[in-house]
């Protein structure tokens, strides 16, 4: 029998219960993700200490090493801990929301959507500006296209996965074409949509993820609590007094949101949103905190892995700058392929 | 508040698949307090009509009414304050414990900022204790039996604290000694907690045998109602089964028992 240990706590009318062990994970999640950090910002071309490194974050000057660190490493780093946790969190409501492990929006096909839209929008305008509006657009028309194919009597996991998978091979198909109809200067950034890279981090970025974290994030942990209950199956969160389809809605919009917003500042790194939920499940039923917030644990592997794939594309010695995404589909693409494999033998599919 | 004879009820509730038509202009009230029974052959809508007043299905035309108002006017919260229901779908996520699923039946009570108020606590220890699940309520429901875990199940709806339950075919899956264990179970929270219990049974014998009233449905109506003696009879037998049988009291309970010929 499993030992618990539930700490409960109430305050005014406020309450819950919560297993200490979630908080261990929380601490050793957050130790990871720091200690990556360091190395990020001590990695590179540019040689500085971590003391150097230091005295430049606390007191920032106005030469070289500054500028390496301030507008580059820094907002770099920013950008991959902000974009991750918004897919690992997007991954986790999508997978969570419809009881199946490949629903995630880059399976089915909202990243590619909203690097679709991004990309359109820039050769268009011919300036940055419209690139968020671009891929929301890009995010929400394919997560409407998915859902249009793919609805018949309600929304069938198997049938999303498919409909996503091929609206995704399309979507990117598109992006190719018009990245070859690019100058070169363009398309060399423009790169970042085709898999995503880091390469030209910029502070407008960071502000923007934040914000998208900061408004959205809330939101999302507050339907975790529908989310637990739609895990019991359709008919019970509907008996424990859950209007179904509108608690669906509304995560389906916060994940396309949350989507969108990391896609247009880092691409469409696949298969992060992906494997962040299953790997955080793993971990956290690893420390026996089975019960605890799969959401928050979700954005923080999000956030590891992103930091992580940035981390070895630039140290590996290939010599270029290999860009992030190609990381992240290194190894997230023999985890579909595991998962698929699970799912198959199940007879999900 | 307890004015309505009939806390639940259904007028005209018409319902078309593409099958063709479950459920004809039916209609029906469940009295208070006593546990009603919905029998009839496979396709004659019984499950229909128990999705239809929980909710869970929207019929074509007419309505279900919960204490005299509208089903699909009130709040969804609302209404699984009074009404839970144990539907036959559901899955088990594998490291859900037995005390984890019974909380989450506290929900309608809850909201993301007061997850565990006193009352919740004590609610969830009372639905353990009824449900006699207090021994595992602390194991993983994917190492129950599927007694155990149906019990477990009941816990969360009993943890709901509604006046009303739903159970649509309970004792599916279940042996027969398991079967009886749980209809006592819903009969002794009838008994004792005053329940209103409406259920989907298979087996007429246990129908009669755990039933106050029963509702007999064919071909989506309620061909005939009463208690156990009045419609578990030869003639109503033959009528929505198209069964040959014998009906005899049963030697231990009273009841009518059904032997086919």
């Amino acid at each position: 029998m499993t030992r618990t240990i539930v700490v409960t706590w109430r305050c005014g009318p406020f309450s819950g219960r919560i297993d200490p062990r979630t908080l261990v994970f929380a601490v050793l999640m957050l130790a990871i993700l720091i200690t990556m950090s360091g190395f990020v910002l001590y990695s590179g071309n540019y040689p500085l200490s971590i003391a150097e490194i230091s005295t430049i974050l606390v007191q920032p000057k106005d030469d070289t090493p500054d500028i390496v660190i301030w507008y580059h490493r820094l907002p770099r780093l920013l950008v991959g801990i902000g974009a991750g946790a918004a897919f690992g969190l997007a991954g986790a409501l999508m997978q969570d929301m419809l009881r199946n492990p490949l629903a995630s929006p880059d399976v089915t096909g909202f990243g590619a959507g909203a690097a679709c839209g991004a990309l359109c929008s820039i050769m268009l305008t011919a300036s940055s500006f419209w690139v968020l509006p671009g891929a929301i657009a890009g995010g929400v028309l394919s997560a409407a296209l998915v859902l249009l194919l793919a609805w018949k009597n309600g929304l069938s996991p198997a049938r999303l996965v498919l409909t996503g998978l091929a609206l995704s091979l399309f979507l990117m198909a598109l992006v190719d074409i018009m990245m070859a109809r690019l100058d070169l200067l363009t398309a060399a950034d423009a790169m970042k949509w085709l898999v995503g890279t880091f390469s030209s981090p910029e502070w407008s970025d960071v502000v923007l993820i934040s914000c998208a974290l900061a408004s959205l994030g809330p939101a999302a942990l507050w339907q975790g609590f529908a989310l637990k209950r739609l895990a019991l199956g359709d008919d019970i969160a509907a008996g424990l007094g859950f209007n179904v389809p509108t608690v669906r809605l509304w995560i389906l919009f916060l994940a396309v949101g949350l989507t969108a917003c990391a896609v247009g500042v880092a691409g469409p790194l696949p298969f992060v949103a992906f494997a962040a939920n299953p790997i955080a499940r793993r971990l956290s039923a690893g420390f026996g905190a089975g019960n605890g917030s799969p959401l928050l644990g979700a954005a923080a592997v999000g956030a590891c892995l992103t930091v992580m794939a940035d981390l070895v594309c630039r140290s590996l010695p290939i010599g270029a700058d290999l860009p992030t995404g190609v990381f992240t589909t290194m190894i997230g693409a023999p985890l579909l392929l595991w998962q698929l494999t699970r799912e198959i033998r199940k007879g999900v599919i | 508040m307890a004015t309505f004879p009939f806390p639940l009820s259904a007028k005209g509730l018409t319902l078309t698949r593409p099958v063709g038509l479950v459920l004809d202009k039916l209609a029906l009230a469940v009295p208070r307090g006593k546990v009603s029974v919905v029998i009839g052959p496979n396709a004659s809508g019984k499950s229909t009509l128990l999705r239809c007043l929980a909710r869970l299905l929207r019929p074509d035309e007419g309505e279900v009414l919960l204490e005299g108002a509208p089903v699909n006017l009130q709040k969804s919260k609302h209404v699984a304050r009074q009404m839970a229901i144990l539907p036959q779908n559901s899955t088990v996520p594998e490291y859900l414990r037995v005390f984890d699923l019974v909380a989450r039946g506290r929900t309608p009570w809850q909201s993301p900022l007061s997850q565990w108020s006193v009352a919740d606590a004590l609610a969830v220890d009372r639905a353990l204790a009824l449900a006699g699940v207090e021994e595992y309520s602390l194991r993983p429901l994917s190492e129950l039996s599927g007694g155990q875990r149906q019990r477990a199940f009941i816990a969360m709806i009993l943890a709901q604290d509604a006046p009303i339950l739903l159970l649509d075919e309970p004792t599916t899956f279940l042996d027969l000694p398991h079967q009886i264990e749980l209809l006592e179970l819903v009969r002794k929270l009838n008994r004792e907690s005053g329940k209103t219990v409406v259920m989907v049974l298979h087996d007429i014998n246990l129908a009669a045998r755990f039933a106050d009233h029963v509702f007999a449905l064919r071909g989506g109506k309620v061909h005939r109602e009463g208690t156990p003696g009045d419609v578990v009879t030869e003639a109503t037998m033959r009528e929505i089964f198209a069964l040959d049988c014998l009906v005899i009291p049963d030697p231990l309970h009273g009841c009518p028992h059904v032997i086919p010929r």
